[in-house]
């Protein structure tokens, strides 16, 4: 949802009148939306800034990113960080993917699921009061 | 056995960009949810270029992360997802100050990493480099905080125009958002 609400934030800021760039880590949700300018980091989910614990890293990103701004020559602009979270690729093979998950594994996600919704529920209405 | 046809620096099938869309409605269709998310999708794309260099640009930060809130669960590194620190408003922050943001409401990859630093979801500290050594002009005098909504309507019909009203208050020039 981050990635959608974001994009939609970009698509909306630009329309009226202010450049953006997004940053993130799901190419395909942002590129569904559509955004004028946007920065790929092909990193697990939770690292649009560059790589944990590492500044230079960080910095680079952002850089990058400044540099979209200053350059991109049309919208849906996507550059891809050459960074790289590892040399193995196999850690996209794990996110939500069910053929990795038991039976019971998928059961207890579901309790989980709905707990947690219920909990987001209250605090939308709380907040609504 | 693994093809060399394509050479030395051949790289396997599945070192591409996860298909994210594609994974997830698997997912919630396999824990029994039915119809799949319909997420939003547009054909045409604004574009406002930089109305002066970036040297000289207000520069503000949009991020998904939720302020730490004690007393609501775990929202440390590695925490489990917990919903109970999301928030349905946008917020803002005064960038001189410090702030402890984190991503416990958010279904990051808690595989693979572990949400020890805030600095790559919030680089509020990154952006205050860039303003000292002179590479951007300043930073907006607030960031704010975007509420991840299932729904695209309230999105658009209530945190995108605040956001966009909040960033004209502070005649910000550019914006940096960050998706967690």
């Amino acid at each position: 949802m981050c990635h959608q609400t974001v994009s939609l934030a970009a698509r909306h800021l630009e329309a009226h009148g202010i450049p953006t760039v997004v940053l993130g880590c799901a190419k395909d949700i942002v590129e569904y939306v559509g955004v004028p300018r946007f920065l790929f980091s092909d990193f697990p989910l939770g690292n649009p800034g560059g790589r944990p614990k590492d500044p230079a890293s960080q910095d680079f990103t952002l850089d990058l990113a400044l540099r979209l701004l200053e350059g991109a020559p049309a919208p849906r602009t996507t550059v891809q960080s050459p960074l790289r979270w590892s040399e193995e690729a196999s850690w996209k093979l794990d996110y939500s993917n069910v053929d990795r998950l038991s039976p019971e594994e998928i059961a207890r996600r579901r309790d989980e699921f709905d707990r947690q919704k219920e909990i987001a529920r209250e605090i939308k209405q709380n907040e609504a009061e | 056995m693994e093809s060399t046809e394509a050479g030395p620096f051949a790289a396997p099938d599945y070192d591409v960009p996860i298909p994210y869309r594609q994974r997830i409605s698997s997912y919630y269709q396999a824990l029994g949810y039915g119809s799949p998310y319909e997420w939003a999708h547009y054909a045409e794309v604004p574009f406002a270029p930089l109305k002066k260099p970036i040297a000289e640009s207000r520069v503000a930060l949009v991020t998904t992360a939720a302020p730490y809130q004690p007393g609501k669960g775990e929202q440390g590194p590695g925490a489990p997802y917990n919903a109970a620190p999301k928030f349905f408003k946008v917020f803002s922050g005064d960038t001189a100050g410090d702030h402890d943001l984190r991503i416990a409401h958010i279904a990051y990859d808690r595989v693979h990493t572990t949400a020890e630093d805030s600095n790559t979801w919030f680089p509020l500290p990154a952006l205050r480099r860039a303003a000292a050594s002179g590479r951007i002009g300043e930073m907006a005098p607030r960031f704010h905080g975007a509420p991840t909504n299932r729904s695209h309507r309230v999105t658009l019909d209530q945190d995108c125009p605040d956001i966009l009203a909040r960033c004209r208050e502070d005649q910000v020039d550019a914006v940096i958002l960050l998706a967690v």
